[in-house]
């Protein structure tokens, strides 16, 4: 892995950049670029995503049969290669889901928890 | 790539040459381009808002990180992809290959069918008897560093004895284990039969008498206690005895506790020190040890021999000798070592070895590796000639199914043909073809294997129990390695051999229309039918020696009469019968008890049964020719004792008379002697009336001659007459014949059909007489007589067996080639009809092809069996390895069967209707 950050912060947004990649891709197929445009946009630029960090994870999430990838090209006529999300990460995008919300829920109810 | 040059060229790693094999190289370019693509966008998105291009490449560097990183992982992860993608691509195509080859067998059931069950009985007649010759010949003996026992005899040869081997004197043992330089131990041994009784059933059982030193030498291990030691094997001490591991579980149930008890052996107790490790087993007993026929050599007691180092040199050679070579030195070098103190024997004990006797008997020493003599060179021989035999089948049988393959190969021309202008390669075709072969010969294999387990279990049903080893025959590891092996091999054979010409794809080119297949292509189908009938006729022209053999055998007159008559072993007890009269007395009263009995007509007992253990010999001398002149050695000749009745029972004739009990009574010393050996010491002379014995002419008393055995083959049916002297049980005052004869072999001759229906009362009348004794080894002489011939019949078995395997494959492989021939040429057949031919003609035409490929078979193999049959020569009996009667026999034969191959197919050429046959074209 590239050692540009500290480790903690990496850890933290790998989970959630999957997450966040195969939400995106739910809309449609893109190339990496454009997943990190959608993300940007998204959270109007408050999110700050180390762009290196997303072409492995998209790489790996292919590999292990969650996308689809084609070389295609761009508006103006670019080589590019899109990412699509397959039926095994619509699956897995619902289980992430999920999760995500159980352990924002339980983050959440601690935090309102009032101490006694 | 046609990509806009600049501004790349400042992010290093995206342009990186890589020398790396095409599919990572595209892994890099498609990473390198991925990448590319990104950083580009984001700059120029940059630019558009206004940064210098120097800005914004900083920018996006920041903000991407480490571009090489990035780039080297996401190459890692590809190239993971792609290798894991490669391996199971390999492997569908794996299984899309064999289903496809299974498919196409499938397509063609009476192809497949018979190939299997061809090469199956090639893989499974080769693998068993190799089971055999691995477990018999290939695997060494069951102890530890058994490479370096050696076996010390000493063989003798010359006209005055037979030839064979003896074992070492008592004198000769201390000598050669003191004197030696080349073996780091040696110890000898003795058989024999001893009764148990006192804790159970008396029963007779297997004895080993060794010298503690013979335990070491095998490197022996005890199970329970100790085995014997220094201190068990001198003379004068208690004996003790050590229980056999299998005897030990039989008779005691595996009770550590019998150790430091006391058994009861032949009627004298004795302690038990302890228990050897399973399967210790002693080798072969050699041709002069006291009993032969150890069956499967398992021990049950082993007692110290206690052999007396003070004791007078006596010439007496009844002690198997086992050495253990020093490291490093050769079995020669050690028979050279103990050769040299052979011949010093004479200068050492001057009044038991005469320098004559040296001479007359050629007394030598022979060291030859223990496994060599415990095979003895005809076992040996004749499990690889037998493995041979099997070998050729399997041949026979590849070229049978190579010959199937190649005519399927031209049956498949338009296919591979098609395949090739649908651009599949020549490798490709070839792999179709190997995956066919090899998924056939596999599964031949594990049949074969399954025929080679039943055939295994056949073998020993049917296999002389005088095999050395049999016990140790399974099948195992190495019998399926050896089947996978040679399945393999034939699979390849099988696939590349059609292919030796190359993938034919011309067809498309040449068309169907050829009337005849090429030329290549039929001298290798005619070569393989020729070289099986040559095949065929060496395996044939074995088995046809080997029956002729044993026809020889069979025809040989034993000189005695084993119908009706049943034998067993009977041992009195040394402790109640001491003496020639106590001896003599308990086989009287035996012989009347037995006699007595229903169905019973004579009743006869001897030291040495006929064609069964009729070994060792002692010199005899003759009256009136003492002292014996200078140089002169006595022959050295079979000493049975026998009852009177023992020539009635076993139905030897006897010119003159036979003793009865009145001679006995009488002590006159009346002996019977054989014709041949009447004719060495008497020759031109009547030899009844002539005295004779043992001892020599320093005591007075000789035995008289009163009858002649005119002939006797007492040592074996493929053996010259045997020379024997018959002494009576009960010796002659001032006369010597050994130890009292307590273990004697009873004969009963009965008018029954089925003489073993008398076992139980002849027990219950030996017990009635003597509670101790045991009753041993009962069977019927016949079975003798049969098992002398046990291991011919056992060879000649197998290799008509492997013969008639041999036959049926050749004629389906001569049979398969016509047919096939006729299939080709009915065009041809087709004109010459209608050009007029008459049908007799065409028929005629089809069997004298195959009679051509079929002389010219036996041709080859005539040539092929005259140098092959000699190594059978060992084995055979009076008849030469080139017997013309057999190889002519064995000629008319295959011809005969390729004629008769042929008939099937000529009629069907004959019945070529020639409009349609052209038609067809």
């Amino acid at each position: 892995m590239p050692p540009t950050t500290p480790a903690n912060d990496v850890d933290l947004l790998r989970g959630t950049l999957d997450l966040l990649v195969l939400k995106t891709l739910s809309w449609g197929p893109m190339h990496g670029l454009g997943v990190l445009r959608s993300i940007e946009q998204a959270t109007k630029d408050r999110l700050q995503i180390e762009e290196g960090a997303l072409y492995p994870a998209l790489h790996r999430m292919e590999q292990r049969g969650w996308l689809d990838a084609t070389w295609g090209y761009t508006e103006k006529n670019r080589k590019a290669k899109f990412y699509r999300l397959t039926p095994v990460g619509r699956r897995q995008l619902a289980a992430e889901v999920t999760r995500w919300s159980r352990y924002t829920e339980v983050v959440g109810m601690v935090l309102a928890a009032r101490g006694t | 790539m046609d990509r806009e040059p600049e501004p790349g060229a400042s992010w290093p790693g995206l342009r990186r040459v890589f020398r790396l094999p095409a599919n990572q190289r595209r892994v890099h370019d498609e990473v390198s381009d991925e990448l590319w693509f990104h950083i580009q966008e984001r700059v120029e998105e940059l630019m558009d808002k206004g940064l210098s291009r120097e800005q914004a490449e900083a920018e996006v560097r920041k903000r991407f990180g480490d571009v090489t990183r990035v780039a080297y992982d996401l190459e890692r992860i590809d190239e993971r992809a792609v290798r894991e993608r490669g391996r199971a691509e390999r492997l569908s195509a794996f299984g899309r290959e064999v289903r496809h080859a299974a498919r196409m067998l499938l397509r063609t059931p009476a192809f497949s069918v018979i190939a299997l069950i061809t090469l199956a009985l090639g893989i499974g007649a080769t693998t068993a008897i190799f089971t055999v010759l691995d477990a018999v010949v290939l695997r060494p003996l069951p102890y530890p560093e058994s490479d370096r026992l050696v076996s010390v005899m000493h063989p003798v040869s010359g006209a005055g004895v037979e030839a064979g081997k003896w074992g070492t004197s008592v004198a000769g043992y201390f000598y050669f284990r003191r004197e030696n330089r080349t073996l780091s131990d040696l110890g000898v041994y003795q058989t024999g039969r001893v009764s148990v009784a006192g804790d159970g059933e008396a029963e007779r059982v297997r004895a080993a008498y060794v010298t503690s030193s013979l335990l070491t030498t095998l490197r022996a291990r005890p199970a329970v206690g100790r085995l014997i030691t220094p201190e068990d094997d001198r003379p004068g001490v208690a004996r003790v005895v050590v229980l056999g591991y299998d005897f030990w579980a039989r008779r005691y149930g595996s009770d550590p506790g019998v150790v430091s008890r006391m058994i009861e052996v032949e009627g004298r107790p004795m302690q038990v020190v302890g228990v050897a490790a399973g399967g210790l087993n002693l080798p072969r007993p050699g041709a002069f040890a006291s009993n032969a026929d150890l069956a499967g050599f398992g021990v049950d007691l082993w007692f110290p021999l206690r052999l007396d180092p003070d004791a007078r040199a006596i010439n007496e050679h009844t002690y198997t000798g086992v050495g253990r070579l020093k490291p490093g030195v050769t079995p020669e070098a050690a028979e050279r070592d103990l050769a040299q103190l052979t011949a010093r024997l004479p200068e050492l004990f001057p009044n038991a070895y005469s320098p004559s006797f040296m001479r007359e008997y050629n007394f030598g020493m022979s060291v030859i590796p223990l496994r060599d003599e415990v095979l003895g060179n005809n076992v040996a021989r004749a499990l690889w000639i037998l493995f041979g035999a099997v070998g050729l089948v399997l041949l026979i049988a590849c070229a049978n199914v190579s010959n199937l393959f190649l005519v399927r190969m031209e049956a498949r021309r338009h296919e591979a043909a098609i395949r090739a202008a649908l651009g599949a390669g020549r490798g490709q075709i070839a792999t179709h073809y190997l995956a066919e072969s090899l998924l056939l010969a596999l599964v031949a294999g594990a049949l074969g294997l399954a025929l080679a387990q039943a055939a295994t279990r056949a073998l020993l049903a049917v296999a002389p129990t005088n095999i050395p080893r049999l016990s140790e025959v399974h099948l195992g590891w190495t019998a399926g390695g050896f089947a996978a092996l040679i399945s393999l091999v034939a699979g390849v054979a099988f696939g590349l051999f059609p292919l030796l010409r190359g993938v034919d794809t011309r067809p498309l080119r040449e068309g169907s229309h050829g009337l005849t297949p090429s030329r290549p292509q039929r001298v290798v189908r005619n070569g393989l039918v020729i070289s099986q009938v040559a095949l065929a006729l060496v395996l044939l022209a074995a088995a046809g020696l080997m029956v002729r053999s044993f026809a020889r055998l069979r025809d040989v007159r034993p000189g005695l009469d084993p119908r009706g008559v049943l034998v067993f072993e009977v041992a009195a007890p040394v402790a109640r019968y001491r003496t020639y009269d106590d001896v003599t007395a308990f086989q009287r009263q035996l012989h009347a008890r037995l006699g007595a009995l229903p169905g019973v007509q004579s009743v006869g007992a001897t030291t040495h049964l006929p064609l069964q253990g009729f070994t060792g010999c002692a010199v005899v001398f003759v009256e009136g020719r003492w002292p014996l002149r200078p140089g002169e050695v006595p022959p050295c000749v079979s000493t049975p004792r026998v009852t009177p009745g023992f020539f009635r029972t076993l139905g030897i004739q006897v010119r003159g008379r036979a003793p009865d009990w009145s001679d006995i009574d009488a002590g006159t010393g009346a002996v019977v002697v054989t014709r041949a050996l009447a004719e060495r010491l008497w020759p031109g002379e009547d030899a009844i009336g002539k005295g004779i014995n043992s001892n020599g002419g320093t005591v007075s008393n000789y035995y008289r001659v009163v009858g002649v055995v005119d002939e006797l083959r007492a040592g074996g049916l493929e053996k010259p007459p045997t020379e024997a002297v018959f002494y009576p049980v009960r010796a002659l005052p001032k006369t010597w014949l050994w130890e009292p004869a307590r273990i004697m072999t009873v004969a009963v001759r009965t008018n029954l059909t089925r003489p073993a229906a008398l076992t139980r009362a002849i027990r219950r009348a030996v017990t009635d007489l003597e509670p101790r004794v045991a009753l041993a080894n009962v069977r019927t002489m016949e079975e003798v007589v049969e098992r002398s011939m046990a291991r011919a019949s056992f060879l000649m078995l197998l290799l008509g067996t492997a013969a008639g395997m041999a036959l049926v494959l050749s004629a389906v492989g001569i049979y398969g080639v016509i047919s096939y021939i006729v299939g080709q040429r009915r065009a041809e057949i087709g004109i010459r009809m209608a050009l007029g031919a008459r049908v007799s003609q065409v028929g005629r035409l089809v069997v004298l092809q195959s009679l051509r490929l079929a002389v010219i078979g036996v041709a080859l193999g005539l040539i092929g069996a005259l140098a092959g049959t000699r190594a059978l020569r060992a084995l055979l009996f009076e008849v030469s390895p080139t017997d013309p009667v057999v190889l002519v026999i064995v000629s008319a034969v295959l011809v005969f069967l390729a004629a008769l191959a042929s008939y099937a197919p000529a009629r069907r050429a004959a019945r070529v209707d020639p409009v349609e046959a052209l038609r067809a074209q």
